[in-house]
């Protein structure tokens, strides 16, 4: 009897060819990712580490996810489903706090943002009956409002504790005319929440001339009608905005028990030079 | 003030330090930069807390005090006169706000008038003013929420000769026009005492009087 010891090579040769496709676009695609790399080293923006370790973690997490994508979609239990969702928006919590990891009590306050901006809207669509009860259509809507819920609370607590810093004067003057923390907030809050939302603005605004968002072309590739899948996309982006302002305001009035005591005095330390 | 000591880590800006202010009055705080000034009139406002002692005001604990109106009763127009967006007139509107009160043109022209600026101030945008110009704003917003006890922090610091004159004669027309209590924190002796009743030095290791 002959004992053969199975290769790489015979492995790879077991692969589906659209996957060896695909693998040898990612392999190639590394040069875009070089070409950031130097860019970021020649601007110094700081980020080369965060995007290293993003594309070998992201890349893992997402084949991960392929591979059981298809039991996901197949899911009608809700249960399971929200259940799905509460994890994607820990996970969030999770990356907000890893990328913003000099500002404390990131975790706790981005949480209960992400679960009620992102889940709550994923709960009353689903409620009201505009999205079917299956995963195929809860699971891949709730990441992008989740993941939009996410992109909001990392801005609002970067902007908020920046601005505690650079603009301390004036936060004091406000405290010291008798503010309350959020009085004494309020124009970095509004402006936060508004710059959270500016990029989805300008793809809303140029939707079907300059941007073919995601869940449209996925469906329409799936082969779903066109026109349907434009409904979607609209309701998508309104489902977006509508959990990004919700988190956005929830976190930034958590995040302000990070910034200030009970005292009404501020707690965020000057910016070390 | 009782036995009011600051210190960060081993450097204490000072100790044991006792004084008080009685309505009406004007006390001058000078001494040396760094010596600690400016954190004074922070406790007092309970925007910081001391290491040690307590600041009482009309007998209670300033951290007793709901802060938004001890810090309404007696305000600190911090040495760094910042302007929110906005024109001249949301600038001074902006305390009142936050406190639900409002003013008559009438009244915001009166309080103008008291720091020596022209009504036409009014409309500017507040953010292009000389820096003589925003202390006065800053004080005539103090002045619009009728506190009894007003904390000026080094109001002339940052200020070229001719500005801190004319901020220093607004100075003193609010403290003979209006019956408050005012701390002045300076380190030009010479402004103490022309502005001030009595003068309290700072900074030299032991303070207070």
């Amino acid at each position: 009897m002959m004992i053969q010891i199975p290769t790489l090579m015979d492995w790879l040769a077991t692969l589906p060819p659209e996957v060896v496709t695909a693998a040898q676009g990612y392999v190639v695609a590394m040069i875009l990712l070089a070409i950031i790399l130097l860019l970021n080293r020649w601007q110094g923006l700081g980020v080369g580490n965060k995007l290293i370790v993003g594309t070998i973690r992201g890349t893992i997490q997402i084949i991960l996810m392929a591979l059981i994508l298809v039991e996901i979609f197949a899911l009608e239990d809700m249960i399971i489903i929200f259940a799905v969702l509460l994890f994607m928006a820990t996970f969030a919590a999770y990356t907000v706090r890893g990328n913003l990891d000099y500002i404390p009590g990131v975790f706790r306050t981005s949480l209960p943002g992400v679960i009620v901006g992102g889940v709550g809207v994923m709960l009353l669509v689903t409620f009201l009956g505009i999205i079917q009860q299956r995963g195929e259509f809860i699971i891949p809507m709730g990441g992008m409002v989740i993941g939009n819920s996410m992109g909001m609370t990392s801005l609002i607590l970067d902007r908020m504790w920046s601005n505690a810093q650079k603009q301390r004067a004036l936060m004091e003057t406000a405290l010291a005319l008798g503010a309350t923390p959020l009085q004494a907030t309020e124009l970095t809050i509004r402006e936060a929440i508004r710059s959270g939302m500016l990029p989805n603005l300008n793809r809303y605004a140029s939707l079907g001339i300059v941007s073919i968002p995601g869940l449209m072309s996925g469906m329409i590739i799936g082969g779903a009608n066109p026109v349907a899948a434009a409904f979607y996309q609209v309701i998508i982006f309104i489902m977006i905005f509508l959990a990004t302002v919700v988190c956005g305001i929830i976190v930034s009035r958590l995040f302000l028990r990070e910034m200030f005591n009970d005292r009404y005095q501020l707690t965020v330390p000057p910016p070390t030079e | 003030m009782m036995g009011v000591t600051m210190a960060f880590g081993e450097r204490v800006l000072f100790r044991d330090l006792n004084l008080a202010l009685n309505h009406g009055e004007t006390i001058g705080i000078s001494g040396p930069s760094g010596g600690g000034k400016s954190t004074l009139l922070r406790i007092a406002v309970n925007l910081v807390s001391p290491t040690a002692g307590r600041v009482l005001f009309h007998g209670k604990d300033v951290t007793e005090w709901d802060p938004r109106e001890l810090r309404r009763s007696m305000i600190l127009v911090p040495q760094q006169a910042s302007m929110f967006p906005g024109n001249v007139r949301e600038n001074l509107l902006w305390g009142l706000r936050i406190h639900r009160l409002e003013a008559s043109e009438e009244r915001l022209r009166d309080v103008l008038s008291q720091v020596n600026l022209p009504v036409s101030m009014l409309d500017k945008t507040a953010g292009n003013l000389s820096g003589g110009e925003k202390q006065r704003v800053a004080i005539a917003r103090a002045l619009l929420l009728e506190p009894e006890v007003l904390l000026l922090d080094e109001p002339t610091a940052a200020l070229d000769d001719d500005s801190t004159e004319v901020v220093e004669e607004s100075i003193q027309r609010v403290i003979s026009d209006q019956d408050i209590g005012v701390m002045i924190v300076t380190h030009n002796s010479e402004q103490a005492q022309r502005l001030a009743d009595r003068i309290i030095e700072i900074g030299n290791s032991r303070g207070g009087q």
